[in-house]
C-alpha cells in the first residue's frame, strides 16, 4: 500500500479514494471561502473609504471660516455660509435631547428592574419597534401632531420628531447600563432604608451614568444626521440666527421667555437640511457648499461615533483589569 | 481493519513522513509523548511530558483540578490550536509519526482521533444527521452505504435499540446519557483509532455513568481509549493504565506527569509519595 | 446614674413637620413608580398613535380611491390636480429596489460577518466591528450627494450599461433590466446599489452577534470530527443560527424600505410606467419627501398619508417578524446594530 504518491487510511480500496480525493477538495473549499469572506469584508471597508475620501477632498476644497461663521448669502456673492444651519442644527439637538433623555431614562429603569413583567416585555419591544420606523413617518406624525395646530413650522416640531427618533436608542443603552450596575449597590442602598426613588437618583443612576451619557451621544450623533423628519417640521430658514434674535430681544425688552419663544418657534434650517436643499439645485456654488456642509456634518457624526466608541472600549478594558 | 493496515503513514509526502517515524519507538505504542511541553503565552502549563500510551487499551489521566489533564489530552488531536497564543515544545507521535510540526494535515490528525466532551455536543439536526456527519465530509451518502456506517457506529455505542425507530427525529429529545452514547457513535462513525474521552460521564447520571463505562470495555478492543477523570473510583474500575498529573510548585503552576504505570500498581503500590497521597485521598 | 448619652434610641421626638415630610419622601416611591411606568406607556403607545394617526388622516384619501390605491397597473397615474391617486409605482419602486438590494447585500454582509465572528485574528475584531458601525453611522444625505456625483457615474452608470446589455437580452431578466440606463445614472438600480451599501452594517453586525452566541461546544464538536474551518461554518453553525440570520436580513430589508433621502437623491423620480430597474422611478418615501411640504390640497396630503400608512405597516410587520426570528437564536442576547 506504500507508494510514492500521498496515501490514505480506510478499510476498503474504495473508501481509500473517497478519502484521498475528499480531502484535496475540501481544503482548497476551505481556503477559496476563506478568502471570500475576507474579500466581501475588504469590500465593504472600501466602500466606507471610498465615501469618506470623496467628502473630505471635495469638502475641504470649498470650506473656510466664512462658511461657519456667516449667513447664506445670495448666488454670486462670496462669503455665504451655513450659521443658519449649524445654530439649526444646535437647537435641534439640544432641544430634542430635553424631550428624549428624562423620559427615556425613566422607561429604560422601569424595563431594567421589571423585565418580565408584561409592561417590561412591552417596552423592550416597543423600543425596538419604533427604532424601525422610518424617520419620514415620525416626521409625518410631528407635522399632524405639532405643526398643523400650531398653523407654522418651528424648531419646536423638529426637535419633537428628533427626540422621537432618539428615544429608542437612549434608552436600549440605558437600560444595559442599569442592569450592569451590580445589585449589591442597590440593595445596599435600599437595606439603609432609602427609599426607591432616591436610590434610583442617588445610586443607581449616577453608577449608570457614563454608559448613559454614552448613549445621549449616540442618540445625538444619529439625530444630527436624520434629514427626513425635518422636511415637514422645521423647514428650513435661511435667516436663522440666534445671535441677531437674541440682540433683536433686548433691544425690544423683550422678557426672557419671549425671546426664547422666538428662538424656538421660527422654521430652522439644519446641516442635513441644507445638504439635502443645495445638492438638488444646478448652480454649482451651491454644490460646493453642499460638499463643505456634508464635510462638516460628517465630522460632526463620525467624532462622536468614535469618541463614544472608545470610552466604551476603554471602560470596558478598565473593568476587565487591562 | 488489522493493526497492520493502520500502520499506513499521514497523507503527507511518504519522504517527510519518514523523518518523523523514529526507529526506536516500540510498535506497540499508539501515542508517545516525547518532552512535550505546552504554553500559553509566556505561562508553562505542561512540564516536559514523557510517556507511552499502548493500543488497544484504557488509559486514564487522573490528578487534582487545574493540573493540565484536559490540556493533555486536547494536545493530541491538536484541539489546543483553536486557542490564541499557545506554543509547544516536545512532540507527540501516532503510530510512530509526529502529529506536531510542519506538514502535518490537523484535519486528518483529528479524524483518526476522535473526542468526546465532557457536556454531550450533539448538533441540533437528527439522531441520522448526527452520526452521518462525519462520513458526509469524505463524500459519503446513502448509496455508498451511509446507511450502514450509521447502523455500525450506533451498535458500537450500544445505542442502536433505543433509537432504531427515532433515527430522524432530534438528537436535542435524547436524555443526557443517550446523547453522550451519539456523540460517542458520532466519533466512531468515521473510523478513528484513538478515542479521547474528557471526562465523559461527569455530567451524568450513576446509571448512564454505568453504561458508558461499560461501552468503553467492548471499545477498547477495537480502539485504543484514553479518558481524563476527576473520578478516582471511575480510573481504577476501567483503566488499564493509569496517569498520575499534579502541578510542579505552587508559584510556576506546570502540570507533570509524577506517576504512570498500570493501574493495579498505582492504585496499590504508588512509587511517589504524591500519587498515594492522591489515591488515597489524602487531598486533591 | 450616667447623664443620658446622645443615641438613636434616646433621642427627641421630631417635629410633626419633619415626620409628615419624611413621610411624603418615603411614599415618594409611589409617584416615582407611577412616573416611571408612565413613560413607559408613553414610548408604546407612540407607535400606536402614529399607526392611528396615519390611518384616520388618511381616511378621506381612502374612501376616494378604495382598493384602486394598491392595484398594480401599468398606467397609473398620480394627479394631485384632479384628485385621482394610485400609489402602485411607488410600492413597486420601494419593493423593487429593497429587495434587489438584497442580492449584493446578503452574501457580502454575511461573508463579513463569518469573518468577524469566525476567521479574523483576535485583535483586529474590534476595530474592524467599529469601522462597520462607522459605515452605519454615516447620515443618509451623504449618501446621497457622494451618490448623486461620485457613485452615479463611476458605478451604477458602467453597471446599468453593463447589465442591460447582458441580462437584458435574455428573455425573462428583459423585464426588469431593460435598458438603456439614463446618462446621469438615476435609476432604481442606483438605489438599489446605495441600500446594498447602507443596510450592509445592520445585517452584518446582527449575523456577527448571531454566530458569537453559538455555544463553543458546537464547535468544538464539528472540529474533533475532523472538518475544515469552512465545513463547520457551513454545516454546523450557519445551520444553527439560520433564525437569526435570516432575521437580520428582514431587518436590512426593513431598514431600505423606509430609506428616504438617499434613495430619493438617486432614484429620478419618475413614475414611468417601465418596470426595469435600469429607468428612473419612485419609492414611496420619495413621494412623501417630494411632495408633502408643499401639497395643493387636502386629498393630496391624505394621499400622501396613505402612502406613509403603507410603508408603517409593511415596516412594522417586518420589524416584528425580524425581532421574532432573532431572539430565538440568542435567547434575547443577541443585540445587534444599535441605531
Amino acid at each position: 500500500m506504500t507508494s510514492n504518491t500521498h496515501v490514505w487510511l480506510g478499510t476498503s480500496t474504495r473508501q481509500l479514494i473517497q478519502y484521498r480525493t475528499g480531502r484535496r477538495r475540501r481544503k482548497f473549499t476551505n481556503t477559496l471561502m476563506i478568502a471570500f469572506t475576507a474579500l466581501f469584508t475588504l469590500l465593504a471597508l472600501g466602500v466606507l473609504f471610498w465615501i469618506i475620501t470623496y467628502v473630505v477632498i471635495k469638502g475641504l476644497q470649498y470650506l473656510n471660516l466664512d462658511f461657519i461663521i456667516h449667513l447664506p448669502r445670495p448666488l454670486g456673492i462670496t462669503g455665504g455660509g451655513v450659521l443658519n444651519a449649524i445654530e439649526g442644527t444646535i437647537i435641534l439637538t439640544l432641544l430634542a435631547s430635553l424631550f428624549a433623555v428624562i423620559p427615556g431614562i425613566l422607561a429604560a429603569y422601569y424595563a431594567a428592574y421589571n423585565p418580565n413583567t408584561p409592561l417590561g416585555v412591552a417596552v423592550r419591544f416597543g423600543t425596538d419597534v419604533l427604532s424601525g420606523v422610518p424617520s419620514i413617518i415620525i416626521g409625518m406624525f410631528c407635522y399632524a401632531l405639532i405643526v398643523k395646530y400650531q398653523g407654522h413650522y418651528s424648531a419646536l416640531a423638529g426637535s419633537v420628531a428628533l427626540a422621537i427618533i432618539m428615544l429608542p436608542t437612549i434608552i436600549r443603552t440605558t437600560e444595559e447600563m442599569i442592569k450592569l450596575v451590580p445589585h449589591t449597590l442597590r440593595e445596599g442602598s435600599l437595606a439603609l432604608g432609602s427609599p426607591e426613588w432616591k436610590t434610583a437618583i442617588s445610586v443607581s443612576l449616577p453608577a449608570a451614568s457614563q454608559g448613559i451619557i454614552t448613549g445621549i451621544l449616540l442618540g445625538i450623533a444619529r439625530a444630527s444626521g436624520e434629514t427626513a423628519p425635518l422636511l415637514f417640521t422645521a423647514l428650513g430658514n435661511d435667516n436663522y440666527d440666534m445671535g441677531r434674535i437674541i440682540r433683536a430681544g433686548i433691544a425690544n425688552h423683550q422678557g426672557v421667555f419671549v425671546i426664547l419663544g422666538n428662538i424656538v418657534t421660527q422654521p430652522v434650517d439644519s446641516l442635513p437640511l441644507t445638504l439635502w436643499k443645495y445638492a438638488q439645485q444646478p448652480y454649482p456654488e451651491r454644490i460646493n457648499q453642499a460638499w463643505a456642509a456634508a464635510l462638516v456634518l460628517m465630522i460632526l457624526v463620525l467624532s462622536l461615533n468614535i469618541f463614544t466608541r472608545i470610552s466604551v472600549q476603554i471602560r470596558a478594558n478598565r473593568l476587565q483589569g487591562k | 481493519m488489522t493493526e497492520e493496515q493502520r500502520r499506513v503513514p499521514l497523507s503527507i509526502p511518504l519522504d517527510i513522513a519518514q523523518k518523523n517515524v523514529d526507529p526506536l519507538v516500540s510498535p506497540d505504542n499508539k501515542i508517545e509523548f516525547r518532552d512535550y511541553s505546552f504554553y500559553y503565552r509566556k505561562f508553562k502549563a505542561l512540564g516536559n511530558i514523557s510517556m507511552q500510551i499502548p493500543t488497544n487499551q484504557i488509559t486514564a489521566i487522573i490528578g487534582p483540578s487545574g493540573c493540565g489533564k484536559s490540556t493533555l489530552l486536547r494536545s493530541i488531536n491538536r484541539m489546543n490550536d483553536l486557542v490564541p497564543n499557545v506554543h509547544t515544545e516536545g512532540d507527540i507521535f501516532l503510530n510512530g509519526e509526529n502529529i506536531i510540526g510542519q506538514g502535518v494535515d490537523v484535519v486528518d490528525v483529528r479524524r483518526r482521533v476522535g473526542m468526546v466532551f465532557q457536556r454531550p455536543n450533539p448538533f441540533p439536526k437528527s439522531i441520522y444527521d448526527n452520526v452521518a456527519y462525519g462520513p458526509r465530509l469524505y463524500g459519503f451518502n446513502r448509496h455508498d452505504g451511509l446507511d450502514e456506517i450509521v447502523y455500525n457506529a450506533l451498535k458500537q455505542a450500544a445505542l442502536w435499540d433505543e433509537v432504531k425507530d427515532k433515527l430522524h427525529q432530534s438528537a436535542m429529545a435524547l436524555s443526557g446519557g443517550q446523547q453522550q452514547r451519539l456523540c460517542i457513535s458520532r466519533a466512531l462513525a468515521v473510523e478513528p483509532e484513538v478515542v479521547l474521552m474528557d471526562e465523559p460521564a461527569s455530567a451524568l447520571d450513576p446509571v448512564a455513568t454505568l453504561k458508558i463505562e461499560e461501552l468503553m470495555q467492548t471499545l477498547k478492543e477495537t480502539y485504543t481509549i484514553i479518558i481524563v477523570t476527576h473520578n478516582m473510583q471511575q480510573a481504577a474500575r476501567v483503566s488499564d493504565r493509569t496517569a498520575f498529573m499534579m502541578i510542579d510548585d505552587p508559584e510556576r503552576r506546570t502540570g507533570i506527569l509524577v506517576e504512570y504505570g498500570s493501574t493495579a500498581q498505582i492504585f496499590t503500590n504508588p512509587k511517589n509519595k504524591q500519587t498515594e497521597d492522591y489515591v488515597t485521598g489524602r487531598f486533591g | 446614674m450616667t447623664k443620658a448619652t446622645h443615641s438613636l434610641s434616646n433621642r427627641r421626638p421630631p417635629a410633626r413637620w419633619m415626620i409628615r415630610l419624611r413621610l411624603l419622601l418615603h411614599y415618594g416611591d409611589r409617584p416615582w413608580n407611577t412616573l416611571t411606568i408612565t413613560m413607559a406607556v408613553l414610548t408604546i403607545l407612540l407607535v400606536v398613535a402614529i399607526g392611528i394617526l396615519l390611518w384616520r388622516d388618511s381616511a378621506g384619501s381612502r374612501a376616494a380611491s378604495g382598493l384602486n390605491f394598491i392595484k398594480p397597473t401599468s398606467d397609473a397615474s398620480w394627479n394631485p390636480v384632479s384628485g385621482e391617486f394610485q400609489a402602485w409605482p411607488f410600492i413597486y419602486g420601494t419593493l423593487i429596489t429593497s429587495l434587489f438590494s438584497l442580492v449584493l447585500a446578503v452574501p457580502i454582509s454575511l461573508g463579513a460577518a463569518i469573518f468577524l465572528a469566525e476567521l479574523c485574528p483576535d485583535w483586529l475584531r474590534a476595530p474592524l466591528g467599529g469601522i462597520f458601525e462607522l459605515l452605519a453611522a454615516i447620515p443618509s444625505v451623504i449618501y446621497g450627494l457622494w451618490g448623486i456625483f461620485v457613485f452615479l457615474p463611476d458605478l451604477v452608470e458602467p453597471a446599468g450599461k453593463f447589465l442591460g446589455a447582458t441580462l437584458g437580452a435574455i428573455p425573462v431578466l428583459n423585464i426588469i433590466f431593460h435598458g438603456p440606463i439614463p446618462a446621469s445614472g438615476a435609476s432604481l438600480l442606483a438605489a438599489s446599489f446605495i441600500l446594498s451599501i447602507m443596510i450592509t452594517p445592520t445585517i452584518t453586525a446582527i449575523t456577527r452577534d448571531v454566530f458569537l452566541a453559538i455555544p463553543v461546544s458546537q464547535r468544538e464538536a464539528s472540529l474533533a470530527l475532523g472538518s475544515t474551518r469552512w465545513e463547520t461554518i457551513w454545516k454546523v453553525l450557519i445551520p444553527y443560527g439560520l433564525s437569526g440570520i435570516l432575521g437580520a436580513v428582514i431587518l436590512g430589508l426593513g431598514r431600505a424600505l423606509g430609506e428616504t433621502m438617499a434613495v430619493t437623491m438617486v432614484v429620478g423620480n419618475s413614475i414611468g410606467g417601465s418596470l426595469s430597474l435600469l429607468k428612473p422611478g419612485y419609492t414611496m418615501s420619495s413621494i412623501i419627501a417630494n411632495e408633502f411640504a408643499e401639497a395643493v390640497s387636502p386629498l393630496h396630503t391624505q394621499a400622501l398619508l396613505e402612502v406613509g400608512l403603507i410603508l408603517f405597516i409593511l415596516t412594522l410587520l417586518l420589524n416584528i417578524l425580524a425581532r421574532m426570528l432573532v431572539w430565538r437564536v440568542g435567547g434575547g442576547n443577541v443585540q445587534g446594530a444599535r441605531p
